[in-house]
Formats: structure tokens, C-alpha cells, sequence
């Protein structure tokens, strides 16, 4: 066999080849996307995604989906306009999810004992499955940064809640009133997390009626169509490649 | 030759690798004392903490004890470390081998950041409830935003029992009573694993089929259109709308099992209230304090004038929770941690008593081996050379008077 033969003697052959391929690169882009996401997800939105007293209606909410929509929005780049694969979004989450899960579980709590009621990670499952759909139904990078972005910042709160509502349930502790999350935060003790670095129920612009949260949504989703678009760009550019010769 | 470079090198890498991994399985037990690395300087100028009591040694999983004590917000507190105007009373343990069950200063519950004053004295207490066996360094800790933490004296405590047994139980506003170790965890549990499920049903619908060269190829010769079916079409959307209704219901759902929430509780506390200590009739002026590099001692000469009306003696020097004491004058019974007392290491040239109205120069060495080993001479190193500390005077009745005192301190390398 010499490099001007074709590696494959039958159409057969191609095609279990051409399976064999897909599997090793799912696999691997699983694991590279996965580490990527986690360490950038974690430098920016680290505290309010590990601490259930972190999770509040302002900061979390808007914070969150910002920081969480870039590599879904590069990675889809990168496999839809080659490949017309609609599942980058819930490709990025779904390694999110698995790396932010064997870390809390084997860390947080096999390693410096939080219970995982209190260092779970966010959910952002809705707002992957939504933004692939769209990407898919419109086939448009603008269509999909705006209705796909908004729909990513506007699913995050409603998406956590179930998880979340239980823990802000209100208790009477000494004297003050607390949720449940606050008190979680008080009594398992974080040596390098003082109370006044807890960015939480920060801010102006607070309420439109009284709700919080949908303000907070509101915002992130239409900031999350802008870094839709930048970190699309960046996908586009990080795929190109010029630098490999045609054959 | 080549035949024995060839031998040496392959002896060699084995070597390599049998030390490597004879290092692996060496794990001596790692017990670091955080409190040395902080700055000489800060830990002398900041906060002092005194009169500190460890109420138990050993404790068994779920039951308590108490750190009780005073601090003093130095009047002298350093340029180089923000104000503790916002701070918060932390506790220094090795993550949540106990909770912190309550904590106060001046009586007042403080879960959140308080606001403190420069100057003032505060008398503080921390409630503990043991959760994870083992031996455990204790400290004191209060952390002032834009300074960081300002660790105090730490003791031993050893937890006995199972983590297993222990319970956190709390009573909502709602009436029930719940486990906060474990509540809700199954319902996250739930929740996260139904979402990875739907997730990785959308990805396998895709991956059935053949995905990158063959696509690729489509794409490549104008037949991208052909990849996307009506069937995968409808699929899509019955994905969409089917996560946005469960969505809604499951929102709706939890709005109704729990029709009572409120937001996460954050803000400042203020208006803490100080101790409020007699005046001292005690005066102090630090004529000239210095040290020897490297060395275990510290001398300052002091004037000391009494202007109370029963005599005094110099019985303590407490500085960054090392206390120096004359053991002629006082005594610790608290049990304070062996490491940072010096049972007799304050020697004052004279200390007769002082008599109402006399006034009296002296030489005060504190010498005991923690000066170095608790990196205290490090002084040498911090941007401030000062030194500051509180003296403690006890007079014919056994009354104690707090003075501090603050002054350049001179390192001396002959």
C-alpha cells in the first residue's frame, strides 16, 4: 500500500472506517470540549455555580447564561456549517454537566466533605436542547443567537427552580430569617468564602412589579444573543483549515 | 562500550522509575499552620484576640462547643490592610469537619458581614457542632474584606464518632422539620439525571447515523439540504416544545409544593456593640523596643506610671496571639494552647509593684521560642517595621487592666 492508494478496498470497508472515525472523534471532542467548557465556565461563573447560596435571583441569573452560552455557540459553529450536526449545544453541556459532577461529588464532597445538597451544579440543559433546535429549524446563525440566546437566558431560572425552590424555604435561625440555602452556607464553613464576597441580591435595577427575576433573565438573554454571535465568530475561526494543504 | 552505556542508561531509568514510584506511595500527614504565613506585621497590628476558651477538647459527632473570647480592633490598624468595616466572623477549620451552629459578637447573631470600629473591644462566640472525626487545629478567624484573613490562635480539638450519625435537623417557617445534610437531595438528583437523560437522547437520535465524512461530503458537494429529514424536523420540535413544557409544568409544579419561598438573605449588619472596658490608670510609653535577628527575644523599654489607686504589676504581653507571661504575676488557666504561651517568658527588670502616683522605667524581654518559630522576627521582612501588642496589669485585688501599646520596632544584628 503506498500513500496514492486508497486505504479502503471496498465500500464496506469505507464505511466501517468512516463509523470507526465518528466514534473517535465524538469521543475525543467529548472529553476536549468537556475540559475546556469547565475550566472556563469555572473561572467565570465558578462561585454561583457551586454553592446553593450563591443561586440567587440576580447575579446567578444573569452571570450564568452570559458566561455559559460561548463554547455551545463555538462548537456549534463548528459542526453545523461542515457537517450539518444540530447537537453542539447539548454536546458542550452534557461534558459540562459530567466534568461539574464528578467534580462536586468526588471533590467537593468525597475529598472536603460538602454535602452535594449544597454544591450541586446549574442546570443548563433547557436552553442547550432549545438553542440546537433552533440552529437546526433555521439554519441561521443570526436566527439562532437571537431566538436560540434569548431562549438560553430566559430558560435558566424557570429550568433551575424545581432544583433550587425547596432550598428557599424560609427558617427562623436565632433570631434572623434565612433560607434554607443561606443556612446552608452558614453552617458548612468555607475558610476562604466570608459572607461579603457572596455577590448576591446585588444591584439597581431591581424589580419590575416585584419580581427580580425576570428582569435579571431579561437581561442575560439579550446579552447572551451578543456573545452568541462573538463566540460563533470565534468557532468559525478556530475551525478553519487553510493551514492544511488539499491533497 | 555501547554495550555497557547501553546498561547504564537502561539501570538507570529503572532507578528513575523505582523512585518515583517508591515516592508515590509516601504520604506523610500534612498539617499546615496557615498562621505563620501571614505578615508579622498584620498579625501584631490588627486584631488581637484575648481571654480565648476552647470549651472541649474532644467532642463527639453531633455535639457541641464553644470558642468564646474578646477582640481588639487595634486603634493602630496598618495602612497596607483595608479597614474592617466590612468583615465577617469566620471560624478556621479544615472545611466543614464541624458547622458553624451560631456565631456573635456583642450578643448579637452575625450570619452575614458586620461593620466594625477601630479601637473598640468586642467580646465574640462561636457555636460548634462536631460532623467529622478526627484532629482537627481550631482557630479564631475574622476575615476583612480588602485584607483577607486575619487568623487567630488555634488549638487541637478531637472529634470521635461516625460522620455517618450525624443529623442537621432545622424547623422551617412552614413547620416542617428537615435534615439540612441531605435534604433535597434527591430531588436534585432527579432533576439533573432526567435533563441528562433528554440530552443524551437528542445526541444519540444523531448519532445512529453516520456523522462526519459522509456528511461532510454532502456538504461539501451541495446536498447539505438532504441531511436534515421532515422526520428530523418533527423530531426537533417535539424536542423543543417538550422541554419547554416541562419546563413550565415542573416550574408550576414546584411554585405549588412550595407556595412559600423567599430570596437569599444578604446585607450588612451594623450598630455591633463593643465592650465597653473602664479606662486604664495605667500609662505606658515604649521609650525603645528592639530584637535580635535571628533571635527568640524581643526587649522594649517601657515607663510605666500608675495612675490608679491600688498597686500594679506587668503580668502578660500578648501580641499575634503568642502571650508572654511572668508567671510571678499571672497565670493561664483557660488552656490555652501550649504553642503560644510562654509561661514564663516575660522577665521585667523591676516589677515590684507600682505604687498609686509612681511612675517607672523598665526593661520587658519577651523571650520564648515562638518568637521564631511563630516567624514573629519575620518582622525584618514587612513593609512596616512596628510592633504592637497588649499589656496586661493586675493589681493587689487581682482587677486586670488592658493597655496596648504600638511603637518602632529596631532589628539588632549584633
Amino acid at each position: 500500500m503506498s500513500a496514492s492508494q486508497s486505504a479502503v478496498r471496498s465500500r464496506a470497508e469505507a464505511v466501517k472506517a468512516s463509523r470507526t472515525f465518528d466514534w473517535l472523534i465524538c469521543f475525543t471532542l467529548f472529553f476536549v470540549v468537556l475540559g475546556g467548557y469547565h475550566i472556563h465556565y469555572m473561572l467565570t461563573g465558578g462561585d454561583w455555580d457551586f454553592w446553593s447560596d450563591w443561586k440567587d435571583r440576580r447575579l446567578w441569573v444573569t452571570v450564568a447564561p452570559i458566561v455559559s452560552i460561548t463554547f455551545p455557540a463555538a462548537v456549534q459553529s463548528m459542526l453545523w456549517w461542515r457537517y450539518r450536526l444540530p447537537f453542539g449545544a447539548v454536546l458542550c453541556v452534557l461534558g459540562l454537566l459530567l466534568g461539574e459532577w464528578v467534580n462536586r461529588y468526588l471533590n467537593f464532597w468525597g475529598w472536603t466533605y460538602f454535602p452535594v445538597n449544597f454544591c450541586f451544579p446549574s442546570n443548563l440543559m433547557p436552553g442547550a436542547i432549545v438553542l440546537d433546535v433552533v440552529l437546526m429549524l433555521t439554519g441561521s446563525m443570526t436566527a439562532t443567537a437571537v431566538i436560540g440566546g434569548m431562549a438560553w437566558g430566559l430558560l435558566f431560572y424557570p429550568g433551575n427552580w424545581p432544583i433550587i425552590a425547596p432550598l428557599h424555604v424560609p427558617v427562623e435561625y436565632n433570631g434572623m430569617m434565612m433560607t434554607l440555602a443561606d443556612l446552608q452556607g452558614y453552617h458548612y464553613v468555607r475558610t476562604g468564602t466570608p459572607e461579603y464576597i457572596r455577590m448576591v441580591e446585588k444591584g439597581t435595577l431591581r424589580t419590575f412589579g416585584k419580581d427580580v427575576a425576570p428582569v435579571s433573565a431579561f437581561f442575560s438573554a439579550f446579552v447572551s444573543i451578543l456573545i452568541y454571535f462573538l463566540w460563533h465568530f470565534f468557532g468559525q475561526w478556530f475551525n478553519k483549515t487553510d493551514f492544511v494543504k488539499a491533497a | 562500550m555501547k554495550l555497557l552505556k547501553d546498561k547504564v542508561a537502561k539501570l538507570s531509568f529503572v532507578a528513575l522509575l523505582a523512585t518515583v514510584t517508591a515516592s508515590m506511595f509516601y504520604t506523610p500527614t500534612a498539617s499546615a499552620h496557615g498562621e505563620k504565613s501571614q505578615a508579622a506585621f498584620m498579625r501584631m497590628r490588627t486584631i488581637h484576640w484575648f481571654d480565648l476558651n476552647w470549651s472541649k477538647d474532644e467532642v463527639a459527632v453531633n455535639d457541641t462547643m464553644t470558642i468564646s473570647g474578646k477582640f481588639f480592633v487595634f486603634s493602630g490598624w496598618p495602612e497596607t490592610v483595608d479597614k474592617p468595616e466590612v468583615s465577617f466572623l469566620n471560624i478556621g477549620i479544615p472545611g466543614p469537619v464541624f458547622i458553624r451552629a451560631g456565631s456573635w459578637i456583642g450578643g448579637q447573631l452575625v450570619p452575614r458581614s458586620v461593620s466594625l470600629e477601630l479601637g473598640e473591644t468586642y467580646d465574640f462566640k462561636v457555636l460548634l457542632k462536631a460532623r467529622r472525626p478526627g484532629d482537627w487545629h481550631v482557630h479564631t478567624m475574622l476575615n476583612v474584606k480588602g485584607g483577607g484573613p486575619i487568623i487567630g490562635p488555634g488549638k487541637w480539638v478531637t472529634v470521635t464518632g461516625s460522620m455517618s450519625d450525624f443529623v442537621n435537623p432545622i424547623t422551617t417557617l412552614t413547620g416542617e422539620t428537615i435534615d439540612l445534610e441531605d435534604y433535597n437531595l434527591e430531588n436534585t438528583y432527579f432533576w439533573h439525571a432526567f435533563w441528562y437523560a433528554l440530552g443524551l437522547a437528542w445526541l444519540v437520535y444523531w448519532m445512529r447515523k453516520p456523522m462526519f465524512i459522509p456528511r461532510s461530503i454532502a456538504v461539501e458537494s451541495g446536498k447539505a439540504d438532504s441531511l436534515i429529514s421532515g422526520t428530523d424536523k418533527k423530531v426537533a420540535m417535539g424536542f423543543a416544545a417538550g422541554t419547554m413544557a416541562i419546563v413550565a409544568i415542573a416550574m408550576g409544579n414546584a411554585n405549588e409544593q412550595y407556595p412559600v419561598t423567599t430570596p437569599l438573605q444578604a446585607g450588612l449588619l451594623r450598630g455591633i456593640k463593643s465592650i465597653e472596658l473602664p479606662v486604664s490608670t495605667v500609662a505606658v510609653k515604649v521609650e525603645d523596643a528592639t530584637y535580635r535577628v535571628p533571635g527568640r527575644a524581643m526587649q522594649m523599654t517601657l515607663t510605666i506610671t500608675n495612675n490608679g489607686d491600688s498597686s500594679v504589676r506587668l503580668g502578660e504581653f500578648n501580641t499575634a496571639g503568642v502571650r508572654f507571661m511572668d508567671a510571678n504575676v499571672a497565670q493561664d488557666e483557660t488552656g490555652y494552647p501550649d504553642d503560644l504561651l510562654a509561661e514564663e517568658g516575660l522577665t521585667v527588670s523591676d516589677n515590684s509593684p507600682l505604687a498609686p502616683g509612681q511612675s517607672r522605667t523598665v526593661q520587658v524581654t519577651a523571650s520564648d521560642a515562638a518568637w521564631e518559630v511563630y516567624r514573629l522576627a519575620d518582622l525584618i521582612y514587612d513593609p512596616d517595621s512596628r510592633f504592637a501588642g497588649l499589656l496586661f496589669f493586675w493589681d493587689e485585688s487581682g482587677k486586670r487592666q488592658m493597655v496596648t501599646v504600638d511603637a518602632p520596632l529596631i532589628p539588632s544584628f549584633i
